[in-house]
């Protein structure tokens, strides 16, 4: 297996690898839009100054962290499908991987408001300003800061477990998905998975140097 | 929701031995779980003292190595030590086996399974433990060195027990992570918790009694929950604990779904 014949080989399956790698991508996407939605939604009802709201958010966080995401795969597709729920592969992956990771942003981001001193939000709240004003002007701004790196965190953690989708029940073509069509094609096993190796690593690299810029960019400067 | 919460639906449990061999199955997944974790803390140890070596080749090969190992999806890792493994290896497990084994680890895949498990989690865990020995103050080490230890030495008794110290609670929630992952091998064919319950769904013993899909994998998700709740509640324990005795966190390891996060304000 020399270079050349490794990018030969590119050239020759590069249509499947590129649109299995935009699959990933828009897969990620979505995702990650709906578990910021729904972190951001979970984490502010854990921190709600009502009792049983904040444990109904700790009862989300806990059943969604903990329950492997291939479960969650089978039940949101096969499952609903079952009982006779019309649901499509692109949305039971996408609702499957976003609910999941939004256990994990609600818990990045609670530890974030907690990371803000307890004394800033007397303080805020003495003065007068509302529950709602104090997250909006004195504890959110502060927080974003904090949260930003475990959420880079996450964001890898979900471009890899965006595979799982494509591998598992549903037929969506992801990056791994075409490399394995293109390994049982030509019996050439480690080209095709040299080349979504390479995918990958691109994408969780390519998210490591935009947390890292981030967080310098926002970094408080002494 | 009716349908979810019909009793008829459940009937599927109580019937036969459907309940027990999910349930074993299970059993599967924790063992292949725990099997990985201890040889992923093994290579993870040589493969952080790897990275801190101060052979500057040494410890930039190492780096390499546990960077690109820990940025692959894990799922990408099994299917391809399923298929790339010599089929001698696969061989010689299943001869090795021992008979007393379970079923399930007859076939080679296993084998594949583990290495894919152990090379993933090695990588995490070296990941893990150089934070936690990063996390020690210079002065450790630097006194080491100041009574006339020997490098060796220093990382022995010095930084190794106070480093590695630092890094249970860590630990802990990369074993959760690595508890949810095992269902994974399911796809290369191993009969753990996931298959069995695809098991349970198709086949027809009991022709009178019907297990929804939905209704077997809440079921296994649940099995899931419970046992990795009381392992996170155990993290958090000792992190807790730790932390009112060194005053310091761990640092956090990028790329790594079960941080632990200060939960808790101080």
């Amino acid at each position: 297996m020399t270079g050349f014949a490794l990018i030969s080989f590119l050239e020759e399956h590069f249509d499947a690898y590129a649109s299995g790698f935009w699959v990933t991508v828009r897969l990620v996407a979505v995702s990650f839009a709906i578990a910021m939605a729904v972190g951001t939604f979970m984490a502010a009802l854990r921190v709600a100054p009502v009792v049983w709201l904040q444990r109904l958010g700790a009862v989300y966080v806990e059943t969604f962290r903990n329950v492997p995401l291939l479960v969650l795969l089978f039940i949101s597709f096969a499952g609903l499908r079952r009982a006779g729920v019309d649901i499509n592969a692109w949305v039971a992956g996408t609702a499957s991987l976003g609910l999941y990771t939004g256990a994990y942003v609600a818990e990045a981001l609670r530890s974030g408001v907690f990371s803000v001193g307890k004394g800033q939000i007397e303080a805020s709240l003495s003065l007068g300003l509302t529950y709602r004003e104090t997250l909006r002007h004195v504890v959110l701004p502060q927080a974003f800061r904090t949260v930003i790196s475990p959420l880079g965190s996450l964001t890898i953690a979900m471009i890899k477990n965006s595979a799982i989708i494509g591998v598992s029940l549903l037929a969506l073509g992801d990056l791994l998905k075409q490399a394995r069509i293109v390994s049982s094609r030509t019996f050439q096993t480690d080209e095709a998975f040299f080349w979504a190796a390479v995918g990958y690593l691109l994408l969780t690299v390519a998210a490591t140097l935009l947390v890292r810029g981030l967080e310098r960019r926002f970094a408080i400067r002494r | 929701m009716s349908y979810l919460f019909d009793p008829g639906n459940w009937e599927w449990l109580i019937t036969g031995n459907n309940a027990r061999f999910i349930l074993e199955g299970f059993l599967i997944n924790l063992e292949i779980a725990v099997i990985a974790m201890v040889f992923a803390l093994v290579v993870g140890l040589a493969l952080a003292l790897l990275r801190l070596s101060r052979n500057p080749v040494v410890s930039f090969v190492a780096g390499i190595w546990v960077d690109v190992f820990r940025n692959l999806p894990l799922i990408f890792l099994i299917l391809y030590m399923a298929l790339a493994l010599p089929i001698s290896w696969r061989d010689a497990w299943e001869e090795n086996v021992p008979g007393w084994a379970p079923e399930a680890y007859r076939s080679g895949f296993v084998f594949a399974a583990l290495v894919a498990l152990v090379l993933y989690n090695s990588a995490v865990i070296a990941e893990i433990m150089r934070a936690g020995i990063l996390s020690l103050p210079r002065g450790q080490s630097e006194a080491a060195r100041a009574l006339g230890l020997s490098y060796r030495q220093s990382m022995r008794h010095v930084i190794l027990p106070q480093g590695l110290r630092r890094m249970v609670p860590a630990t802990v929630s990369q074993l959760i992570t690595l508890n949810k992952d095992t269902t994974l091998v399911s796809i290369i064919a191993i009969t753990e918790v996931m298959r069995r319950g695809r098991i349970v769904t198709s086949s027809n013993f009991f022709a009178a009694v019907e297990a929804p899909v939905l209704h077997v994998f809440v079921f296994i998700g649940l099995l899931f929950v419970l046992v990795n709740y009381a392992l996170s509640r155990l993290s958090r324990r000792l992190e807790v604990g730790q932390r009112r005795r060194v005053g310091t966190e761990m640092k956090e390891v990028k790329g790594v779904e079960d941080q632990l996060l200060s939960a808790e304000p101080a």
